[in-house]
């Protein structure tokens, strides 16, 4: 066995992390000691082997579906933080297509939509339900809250919203309960009646799908 | 550590992608993943040495990334950041395996579980006898890392394949310097006993 300064030298040599004296010196070791100088040559040849036959980049195999098995599962992971949280975090994932510039106005009125689900009562044994935090996908609105235990109605409030257009008609409606497909990433929600008012989902390519449309 | 790779002028930089993706954005981040993945994958691959491990535990890595970007503080470049996270889960991964006994790492191993032809990012055209010879060579080096300890698999890939500085390795492992330069002998001269017939010959 080497000594561990012999070892360190060797191993430094190659790696050119010596200064010059250190290398000056370690070389003019090599030239009185055939020995060392044959161990060092050839674990520099093995060194310098390894580096060309070990490429940094390698092509993923099915690389394709490598990516789409990471947003599947990062879908996934948001749909049971959902689940787990009572549904009121971890909805960035999912919506994340709700920031795109043009898709704001709809946005925030999904995200009122969205707030005023979370409000209701997920069943009758439920009926402390609480919003514990929000996510607006416009950085610009900031959404609050404020329940009357009194009126037992909460109020929603998105401060920083664009006017909204006369032709969106979403004031109004009603939520009572909501449905989530976890298969298709999507979420129904119901009025009173038990009619669907609002579905939200993405296709394949990321792009929103809201029926119906406003 | 790790340098990013090169960006196109006109190409979205890594700060936009990761800033959007903190922001929910997956189509961002898928960007990311695109863009890193073969250095991802190269790295979980050379320390597992199995193609359908090395997959699993590189698309691990991105998923780690994601959940944790909410802690990513720009103060370093997003591909060291993510070199980490995909360090620390292949060797948590190796240790596991090591523990659970499922796999010999000694130099009597000799078994090599990597697919053969595996796609590589070519160093250039070689004529056809000069490249099988070289592809024989690289099989046959990565079998003799296959039989090295976790230890000395990490120092070899750290040092060989990303080009860390003994400093670098210490801090990511986290180890002393003395250990980084003990591991990387031992490492190289256990590589050299088995490819000593290849070594011998060219010098």
């Amino acid at each position: 066995m080497k000594h561990p300064s012999e070892e360190q030298d060797i191993i430094r040599w190659i790696d050119g992390e010596m200064n010059e004296t250190e290398r000056t010196t370690f070389e003019e070791r090599l030239k009185l000691d055939p020995a060392l100088a044959s161990e060092a040559q050839k674990m520099r040849a093995l060194s310098a082997s390894l580096r060309s036959h070990l490429p940094a980049e390698i092509r993923v195999p099915h690389a394709d579906y490598f990516n789409t098995q990471i947003e599947v599962r990062i879908t996934q992971m948001a749909l049971d933080d959902a689940r787990s949280k009572q549904a009121a975090t971890s909805w960035s994932a999912m919506f994340q297509w709700l920031t795109q510039p043009w898709f704001a106005l709809v946005g925030a009125a999904a995200l009122a939509v969205l707030g005023f689900f979370l409000l209701q009562p997920a069943s009758a044994d439920d009926s402390e339900s609480m919003i514990l935090s929000s996510y607006t996908p416009n950085l610009r609105v900031q959404a609050r809250t404020y329940h009357d235990h009194d009126a037992d109605a909460t109020v929603l409030m998105l401060d920083g919203l664009d006017a909204m257009p006369a032709d969106k008609h979403i004031s109004g409606v009603n939520i009572q309960r909501s449905e989530m497909e976890p298969e298709l990433a999507s979420t129904t929600m119901y009025d009173e009646k038990g009619a669907a008012v609002f579905m939200i989902s993405h296709d394949s390519l990321g792009n929103p799908l809201i029926s119906p449309e406003g | 550590m790790p340098a990013a790779a090169s960006t196109d002028p006109g190409e979205v930089s890594d700060l936009d992608l990761v800033k959007r993706s903190q922001a929910g954005d997956t189509r961002a981040f898928d960007v990311l993943v695109t863009r890193y993945r073969g250095r991802i994958y190269a790295m979980t691959y050379h320390l597992i040495q199995n193609e359908t491990e090395a997959w699993d535990l590189a698309q691990e890595a991105f998923i780690k990334a994601w959940r944790a970007l909410p802690t990513f503080k720009h103060d370093a470049g997003f591909y060291t950041w993510l070199y980490r996270i995909a360090h620390n889960v292949s060797y948590d991964w190796l240790r596991k395996k090591k523990i659970q006994g499922d796999g010999e790492f000694d130099d009597e191993r000799v078994e090599h579980r990597i697919a053969v032809g595996a796609e590589a990012t070519p160093h250039g055209d070689l004529a056809p006898d000069a490249a099988m010879r070289n592809a024989e060579l690289g099989q046959r080096i990565q079998a003799a890392i296959a039989t090295l300890s976790p230890e000395h698999r990490q120092v070899i890939v750290l040092r060989e394949v990303e080009g860390l500085a003994y400093e670098e390795i210490a801090a990511l492992i986290p180890c002393s310097l003395g250990t980084v330069m003990s591991r990387l002998f031992y490492a190289r001269k256990k590589l050299q006993e088995q490819l000593h017939d290849v070594y011998e010959t060219s010098l």
